[in-house]
């Protein structure tokens, strides 16, 4: 099974000349610690392309590094004159910068996405579920499935919804999952990012740019389209809308253009063809929603919101919240709107809620878990505790409640220091921390000063919930550009790839559309 | 449409459009100024003071060891603690096209954006003390692309208007002043200054870009009551307040979705009366004293237009 050959890494067969010494661009390229996607390792210690990238590799060792870096050169200006980045203001100037691209593709296989789109709708159905049961009954606290202790006194569990139905049982409809690949390239799940997730633009907008300056590179591959995204969020869209509405009219809810997500908002809405609303765009009056229009008041019925749970209503969370619409959640929880996502998910995707995830697709679906959680402990538990407080100087502790990349220890790049405070803090609240072993993210060639050179990324496909559960072809993958780091935020220098999944050639398991 | 994107679209064109004149006017002010320098006697001081005066500024400060000419033109075209500079104006005007990306067209956007980074790029600024031509035709050749652009790719309807009304309203202001600045020189000139006053007449059909469309129609030499009479009346050429002003009325009456002699609100009243003034004009009436207080009056009406606009439409 070719599944099968791709996990163990085993070279390709059918190769005549296999090489050992790596030539062209791919000159001193060096396999480390961690899985290679492009190449596997012969018993010989050689490398050799994995079957899927094979056309790839051959197309990338004809190509010159003067050729490529003109190519580099294109897909940066494409993406300046296109806008297309995230603004970091400083004073009144805003600095604008683009995310850097890397033209060189990541390649996935049918059945391997085959097994990833399974791993992730079984996964954002047992969230939806148990979202869906602790704003309600609350089972799986009762059954000691989940301690209930870590939810009701959970920073993102909102109380004051317990007991709200919300528009067809769905409080995620927009889920950006990370995954990263183990040494033996096991598809594990990082955090379920189940709030405000973002991303998908640059996944779209990484197809467009690619397709521009490096057509030949499609020759060799049937890539499957990522295009329909947007269609298909607005599908979920009215899926959610009040059902007495015939033609419901659906916004997007932006914190505006200084928020560094913006070009994504934009995008999205334009693509969905619906209004980019901001909070002084929308009123509240007797529980409806309006927004201000030339000709008066117009009437809105479902918001997308790109605003944190926090900033959406100062009548019910922050008062100093100046983004958001004064009345909006009593509107929401009357009914005559839906919001997208739904308040309250934040408890669905803590870190401290993460170790559980396994055990509610067996709670709720009676499955065991298609994608596999990295292994963590919980400091909580005196047995993990002495093992976290021996070990902090290899593992990745994280603060549970937090998001973000704040309140982290990352055990290998860490000082005695630090090792010490954080020993503190988890004696002192074990119950605020979980740990876990540092994984080599997978590698990927990577055009770096002239050359390729293997560099860290990592995987987030969009998921979206709605009348069925639709995993988008594609994904955002995320390169840590710094030589051995494995930290790929954006703010940190961080680029992204084109994500290519490859379309089933086999009639038996290629599903009909 | 949004009350808040209508605004924003209002003003992108608006500060597109002030850029454009501001740009020419700084170029037709730097040929004007070569061509005057052996015949007048202070022709710098006279020609670019002129144009600070039309713009209401006053002059920048000297930076040390440079010149007064450089300085002005580098405060009009590229310093940003100038609000009405060329760089500016692109700038604010695509902050606006910025906070509304999704409701125009992805390539509007990318026409202004390349506008901007061109403008920035440090090679053009920098060729500016040696001769601002390059800078300012770029700029007024990237908001002709973004109309254009503008022109094909977004629908015409409510939105589509609101960037008419910004660029028009603008531009008839703008016309009106640049004759209003002007209009000193028809009682000074003489027969012997007949050289000069076709150079500055031309210049300000040039500030127009009326110049060649004003020689197709009058044959011979530049004569200032048929410029005054041709920037303020023709029906057909573009840039002539009166073509704005029909322009703003059928635009205005497309928003308000009624017939144009069923608009009975304060703005379209406005703006019908004062073309109607124009459509009308006694060209006796426009000799000096008649010609500064009708031009005067004009503007204020068209600062009037503006007002009446944002209240009506709650543009912010």
């Amino acid at each position: 099974m070719m599944s099968h050959q791709l996990a163990d890494g085993a070279p390709h067969s059918g190769t005549n000349c296999p090489l050992s010494a790596q030539e062209g661009l791919f000159a001193g390229y060096e396999l480390g610690a961690a899985y290679d996607e492009m190449f596997g390792v012969q018993a010989n210690g050689g490398q050799i392309p994995r079957p899927h990238y094979q056309p790839l590799h051959d197309r990338l060792l004809q190509t010159s590094a003067e050729d490529f870096r003109r190519r580099k050169a294109m897909t940066d200006l494409s993406m300046r004159q296109d806008g297309v980045g995230f603004t970091v203001y400083r004073a009144e100037e805003g600095i604008e910068r683009v995310w850097p691209m890397d033209p060189v593709p990541r390649i996935i296989p049918a059945a391997e996405w085959r097994q990833i789109e399974e791993g992730l709708t079984q996964r954002i159905n047992a969230l939806n579920l148990f979202l869906w049961d602790v704003y309600h009954e609350q089972h799986i606290l009762r059954d000691g499935v989940v301690p209930a202790g870590l939810v009701l006194q959970g920073a993102f569990f909102r109380r004051e919804f317990v007991g709200v139905n919300v528009p067809r049982r769905i409080y995620i409809h927009v889920c950006g999952t990370d995954l990263i690949r183990a040494a033996d390239g096991e598809y594990l799940v990082l955090e379920d990012n189940a709030r405000t997730p973002s991303g998908v633009s640059y996944m779209l907008q990484n197809r467009q740019v690619i397709k521009r300056v490096f057509p030949s590179l499609f020759n060799d591959y049937d890539v499957l389209p990522n295009d329909d995204y947007p269609a298909a969020l607005l599908d979920v869209l009215q899926y959610i809308a009040p059902e007495s509405v015939p033609q419901p009219t659906a916004v997007l809810l932006s914190p505006g253009m200084y928020n560094s997500a913006y070009f994504e908002h934009s995008f999205l809405a334009q693509r969905m063809g619906i209004e980019l609303v901001e909070g002084r765009d929308l009123l509240v009056d007797g529980n409806r929603v309006f927004m201000r229009t030339t000709r008066g008041r117009q009437r809105v019925d479902v918001i997308y919101r790109r605003i944190d749970d926090d900033f959406l209503d100062p009548l019910t969370f922050r008062p100093d919240s100046a983004l958001g619409v004064p009345g909006l959640v009593n509107a929401y929880r009357a009914g005559t709107v839906a919001l997208a996502n739904s308040i309250g998910t934040g408890i669905a995707d803590d870190k401290g809620i993460y170790p559980f995830v396994p055990e509610m697709i067996r709670y709720y679906l009676k499955q065991d878990p298609l994608l596999n959680n990295v292994e963590t402990f919980r400091p909580e538990i005196p047995a993990q505790r002495s093992h976290v407080l021996d070990n902090l100087d290899t593992l990745v502790v994280k603060r549970v409640n937090e998001s973000g990349g704040y309140g982290m220890l990352v055990g290998p790049a860490s000082t005695k220091q630090q090792q010490d405070d954080f020993r503190r803090l988890i004696e002192a609240n074990p119950r605020d921390f979980i740990a876990q072993p540092t994984i080599q993210l997978s590698t990927h060639p990577t055009f770096v000063d002239g050359r390729f050179e293997g560099r860290h990324l990592d995987l987030r496909p969009f998921v979206l919930c709605g009348e069925r559960v639709t995993v988008t072809p594609g994904g955002l993958t995320r390169v840590a550009l710094p030589k051995g780091s494995l930290v790929v935020n954006s703010s940190q220098g961080g680029g992204s790839k084109d994500t290519w999944i490859l379309a089933d050639k086999n009639p038996a398991t290629s599903r009909k559309t | 449409m949004l009350s808040r994107v209508a605004d924003a679209l209002f003003w992108m064109s608006r500060y597109l459009e002030r850029a454009d004149h501001l740009a020419r006017a700084v170029d037709v002010t730097f040929q004007l100024d070569l061509d005057l320098h052996g015949v007048l006697a202070n022709p710098v001081e006279f020609e670019w003071n002129a144009l600070l005066c039309m713009l209401r500024q006053s002059p920048p400060q000297l930076r040390e060891g440079e010149d007064p000419v450089d300085a002005v033109q580098r405060w009009l075209l590229l310093d940003t603690a100038n609000t009405g500079s060329v760089m500016s104006c692109v700038n604010r005007s695509r902050n606006n096209a910025r906070s509304i990306r999704g409701s125009i067209s992805p390539s509007m956007w990318r026409e202004l954006n390349k506008l901007y980074w061109r403008l920035s790029d440090a090679a053009l600024p920098a060729r500016v003390a040696e001769s601002p031509h390059d800078f300012c035709e770029e700029a007024q050749i990237g908001v002709l692309l973004f109309h254009g652009v503008c022109e094909a790719t977004l629908i015409h309807d409510e939105g589509w208007h609101f960037i008419q009304l910004g660029r028009y309203l603008e531009r008839a202001e703008k016309v009106l002043r640049i004759l209003d600045s002007k209009f000193g020189l028809l009682e000074r000139a003489g027969a012997a200054d007949l050289p000069i006053s076709n150079l500055q007449w031309g210049a300000v059909l040039k500030n127009c870009v009326a110049y060649e469309a004003y020689q197709r129609l009058y044959i011979s030499r530049v004569e200032p009551e048929r410029v005054v009479e041709f920037l303020l009346t023709n029906p057909e050429f573009p840039h002539s307040v009166r073509f704005c002003l029909t322009q703003i009325l059928q635009s205005l009456t497309e928003i308000s979705g009624r017939l144009p002699d069923r608009c009975d609100d304060e703005v379209v009243r406005t703006v019908g009366r004062l073309l109607n003034d124009l459509v009308y004009l006694d060209g006796a009436e426009l000799d000096g004293e008649g010609l500064h207080s009708f031009l005067g009056n004009s503007l204020s009406r068209c600062a009037r237009i503006g007002n009446l606009l944002q209240q009506q439409y709650a543009l912010q």
